[in-house]
């Protein structure tokens, strides 16, 4: 695509997202919209670690979940406002990923997916057993909401949805860039050649373990950071957010988009947010017909959506003569 | 007190024996296809819903059942390889696990659909029989789960060791392009490992059926213990597994029993990470991965 093309596309997109509460004004509509914005979070954090430095992690909702708790803790007991709980939760997260990056990243494959796939076990497990802390299955109520000096306008107050929706466009955004400039660095490469070939990229001096821990750590705590808006946005959380299931889910998403791509994760959280809401009308058939759509998709588009066409591109501009 | 304990380490032995029947099939489908099939707590559950109906629908004693239903799913197993697995042969993993994801999904609510939500019990003809000794008890029923377990391995063991098709699956498990320029049908050995990885999971869930209730969502934890013990045992061989899923088995039952049973779901990661602890190059091959 050319350089003016892409901007065009740049733009269209950016009007259209900006436009969008006001064409789908109903609670419902924004309500999917912000859950899809949280789950772009949680997709581009998990596209680190599993698409640029090839790590396969199933713990993702484990540093959610740790984020939401810490967050939705530290607001209600200290009277912590949104925005500064909000790091807390995201540097609690990511200290977690770091203690469990450091103990795990040496194995690979298979056996880091299911070891990272217990932790997240073991984090439900404590969510619903510390009930002094954590209430349990019971979940924590009445979690405040962010809010903002008054004269800044009517959405200061997260009262409606719309505030939630601008801010998720504002939080996805700010982790687009920050993984956008992690990826285009030194560091990126690097993480790239470990995903590549591991033995080779420590033969030329890359400090492999430094570099995993650095991308775990970062991607635990951007998840946090995607908990603690859930938690100030729903304003109640429980264990069930948080299970093994939401981070084989944020895991598909990035898949389905493409996850060795930065726009792929975006674009798979935002339909598979959608697109199981539109199949609520088939009942009980919604998750036959989801296992039967994941498989499928598997084996006709295993490199995702932005990578099928991006191979579509590739083919057609080396088909056509003129380049 | 020490009554109890043994009833516990018993009960962890009998639990430990259902984890090894699961987690075979998980190591041999691993080893040989290079897939981790988070399906396969689904043909546990599968395996437990045909012995049911066997028993409900065709009248057949127990036993007979549980062979019935190993039949049956050693061919559903077939088909699944054949038309699911078959796809993504040397893909990278992310690949066979998702597609896995997306098969047991499907199996689960399909199951749901059919066999409906509330769990049901498989009636055996052992339960009434009660056996004690030293102060323990126990029905024959759960007394049949180590035994046939044994039986199992034993055969599992030898047809490994000794038959020409074990030798063939345990070349391609080695090196596959190796084994093909062999001669060995390699497609054929990945049905085979299939057939037998349900056969072994439907006879396990068989006997959970019995023992404790048949429901559609029943294969999902087990799956994931059945991994830990695949990882604790080391990918090395059968005798690994027996040992992990014994462990396994014996530590849910007893620090359930005697530390906490809210957290019994959280001892396998506490045993992995012990295990990292002491090992810390990674347990027997586990960084080869």
């Amino acid at each position: 695509m050319s350089r003016v093309g892409r901007w065009c596309v740049g733009a269209g997109m950016a009007a259209l997202l900006l436009c969008l509460p006001v064409l789908f004004s109903l609670d419902y509509y924004l309500h999917i919209f912000v859950m899809a914005g949280i789950h772009a979070m949680l997709a581009l954090s998990l596209g680190l670690i599993i698409g640029f430095t090839g790590q396969v992690s199933l713990c993702h909702a484990a540093f959610y979940g740790i984020g939401a708790y810490g967050s939705a803790l530290v607001s209600l007991h200290f009277g912590l406002p949104f925005w500064i709980a909000m790091w807390v939760g995201g540097l609690l997260a990511g200290v977690l990923s770091y203690a469990l990056g450091r103990l795990v990243l040496r194995l690979k494959g298979h056996f880091l997916a299911i070891t990272t796939a217990f932790f997240g076990v073991l984090v439900t497990v404590v969510l619903s057993n510390w009930v002094e802390l954590t209430k349990g299955p019971m979940g924590i109520p009445g979690i405040p909401r962010p809010s903002l000096p008054a004269f800044l306008g009517p959405l200061a107050g997260f009262e409606s949805r719309v505030a939630y929706y601008y801010l998720a466009i504002l939080f996805v955004l700010g982790a687009a860039l920050l993984v956008r400039r992690i990826v285009h660095s030194r560091l990126g490469r690097a993480l790239i050649a470990i995903r590549e070939n591991e033995e080779l990229a420590q033969s030329l001096g890359i400090e492999t373990m430094r570099y995993k821990v650095f991308a775990f750590t970062l991607g635990g705590g951007l998840a946090g950071i995607a908990g603690a808006f859930y938690a100030h946005y729903i304003l109640f959380i429980s264990p069930v957010t948080f299970t093994i299931g939401e981070s084989i889910n944020v895991l598909v998403m990035v898949v389905f988009g493409g996850m060795t791509t930065l726009s792929g994760p975006i674009l798979g959280a935002a339909i598979l947010t959608i697109l199981p809401e539109l199949l609520r009308m088939a009942g009980a058939l919604r998750l036959v017909i989801y296992g039967l759509a994941l498989m499928a998709f598997i084996v006709w588009m295993p490199h995702g959506i932005v990578g099928t066409l991006r191979e579509l591109i590739v083919r057609r501009e080396s088909e056509s003569p003129g380049g | 007190m020490i009554t109890v304990f043994f009833q516990q380490a018993l009960n962890g032995i009998i639990l430990g024996s259902l984890y090894m029947l699961v987690a075979l099939g998980l190591f041999l489908i691993f080893g040989i296809l290079e897939v981790t099939n988070f399906a396969h707590g689904e043909f546990y559950m599968l395996g437990a819903f045909a012995t049911l109906f066997a028993m409900t629908g065709l009248g057949v004693p127990f036993l007979p059942a549980v062979v019935l239903a190993m039949l049956f799913m050693a061919a559903f197993g077939v088909l699944v390889e054949r038309t699911v697995f078959r796809a993504i042969v040397g893909k990278p993993l992310i690949n066979g696990m998702l597609l896995s994801f997306g098969l047991s999904t499907f199996l689960t609510n399909l199951a749901l659909l059919l066999f409906k939500a509330d769990p049901r019990k498989i009636e055996s003809e052992f339960a009434q029989i009660h056996l004690s000794f030293l102060g323990l008890h126990l029905t024959l029923e759960r007394l049949l789960v180590p035994a046939v377990g044994a039986a199992l391995v034993g055969f599992l063991a030898y047809f490994i060791r000794h038959t020409k098709t074990g030798k063939a699956m345990r070349a391609v498990a080695q090196d596959r392009i190796a084994a093909q320029m062999a001669g060995i049908p390699v497609f054929r050995i990945y049905s085979i490992t299939f057939a037998i990885g349900s056969m072994l999971a439907s006879a396990a869930g068989s006997m959970v059926g019995a023992i404790f209730l048949v429901s559609p969502d029943m294969g999902w934890t087990v799956v994931l213990k059945a991994f830990v013990v695949v990882i604790l045992g080391g990918m090395a061989n059968i005798g690994g597994i027996v040992c992990a899923s014994l462990v396994i088995g014996l530590v849910e039952s007893l620090g359930g029993g005697f530390v906490s049973y809210a957290y019994k779901d959280a001892y396998p990661f506490l045993l992995l990470v012990l295990a990292f602890l002491l090992r810390p190059e990674g347990l027997m091959g586990g960084t080869k991965g």
